[in-house]
């Protein structure tokens, strides 16, 4: 996973359940909770979209919250492609995930494949 | 005058005076030009109706379950230019891929008769949608309407596709690799089976490279760990792609 890459890259440490569970401040992931406010609101809480919008301009700026939309309008895109053409890892990688996958109940996914 | 599949989304970003970058503009701009043409496999009408499929499927608010019929249970507009099944094909793709197995595509296949590079253009025209719908969404900007048909026929541009490994489709191989595809695959010593699983579809891989590196990072980027563009960190690129992606149940 790219967000491990990322922050064994600096030296951090980051707890990866922070990407299915409760997201609270994280010296890894700065705003971590108005990051994941606007992506859980967004698929699932429509009604409150504008409100974890709003917070996440208050806490960075206008071009960040655009850039956070977008990088999810890119991964609606990357799991449909994914998921549609039937991707998988190769062996080595999925082993090198495998403690992960198990940890965080990827691999209780329909999707994943082998 | 009438408005051009640019101009739609141009002035829907323009409107929203937020600081959207010309880069993404320019890149949703382009895939609504594709989305109105003549694609690979499929004429524009068809396109078109694909994509109507997919925006109605990402506006319903309580989507019918998988194994469900989107096409007899009235949740998408009846279109004479689609079958059925592959009406049904099109909602699964939009609202619950995570769910799609081997099985399934090997059936839908046989329901439908579409051969996997018509699949793949199918996958490209849902992309197109998702990426420019449900960036609108999350920005809080008017969302582009659906451009006019631009009649003509589909290419019909085959590749030297084969069966692949880490896919269902058949890809091309980078032993393999044409003119068309020198652009995503020239001087790269691999590439990540997500991105080749479009490759029979020259066309879609282009869709794909331009909103991937507008909306996430440029392919050329991505072993830079501390890449950004000044307002989202890589860490912080990553964490909204993980959650959107576990969202999803998206095991890739």
């Amino acid at each position: 996973m790219m967000l491990r890459a990322s922050s064994s890259a600096n030296d951090l440490q980051v707890d990866l359940s922070l990407v299915m569970g409760e997201a609270g401040e994280n010296e890894a992931v700065e705003h971590a909770l108005e990051l994941a406010d606007l992506v859980d609101t967004s698929v699932s809480d429509l009604g409150s979209l504008a409100a974890a919008r709003s917070a996440l301009v208050e806490a960075t700026d206008s071009a960040t919250m655009l850039d956070a939309a977008a990088v999810v309008a890119n991964f609606e895109m990357m799991t449909r492609i994914a998921d549609g053409t039937g991707t998988c890892h190769p062996s080595e990688r999925l082993e090198s995930m495998a403690e992960m996958t198990t940890s965080m109940g990827l691999d209780q996914f329909v999707s994943a494949r082998s | 005058m009438t408005a051009t599949p640019s101009s739609i989304v141009e002035e829907c970003h323009a409107s929203s005076e937020l600081p959207i970058r010309a880069d993404l503009t320019a890149a949703h701009a382009h895939v609504w030009e594709k989305l109105a043409a003549p694609g690979t496999w499929w004429n524009s009408s068809e396109r078109l109706a694909i994509a109507e499929i997919v925006g109605a499927a990402l506006d319903d608010p309580d989507p019918i379950p998988p194994w469900e019929s989107a096409s007899s249970s009235g949740r998408v507009a009846s279109n004479a230019l689609l079958s059925s099944e592959l009406q049904d094909a099109v909602y699964r793709l939009a609202v619950h891929a995570g769910t799609l197995t081997e099985e399934w595509y090997s059936k839908m296949r046989d329901a439908t008769g579409i051969t996997p590079q018509q699949w793949v253009e199918v996958i490209e025209v849902a992309i197109s949608v998702a990426s420019v719908f449900r960036f609108s969404q999350l920005a809080g900007i008017e969302r582009p309407a659906f451009p006019a048909a631009i009649k003509g026929d589909p290419s019909r541009q085959g590749q030297p596709s084969k069966p692949a490994k880490h896919h269902w489709v058949p890809v091309v191989h980078l032993e393999d690799m044409t003119p068309e595809l020198a652009p995503f695959y020239d001087g790269l010593p691999a590439l990540p089976p997500v991105i080749r699983a479009l490759s029979s579809v020259p066309s879609a891989m282009d869709t794909l490279a331009t909103l991937s590196s507008a909306q996430y990072i440029p392919t050329r980027e991505m072993v830079d760990l501390n890449w950004t563009r000044g307002t989202l960190t890589r860490r912080q690129i990553e964490f909204v792609a993980g959650r959107l992606s576990a969202h999803r149940e998206c095991f890739y």
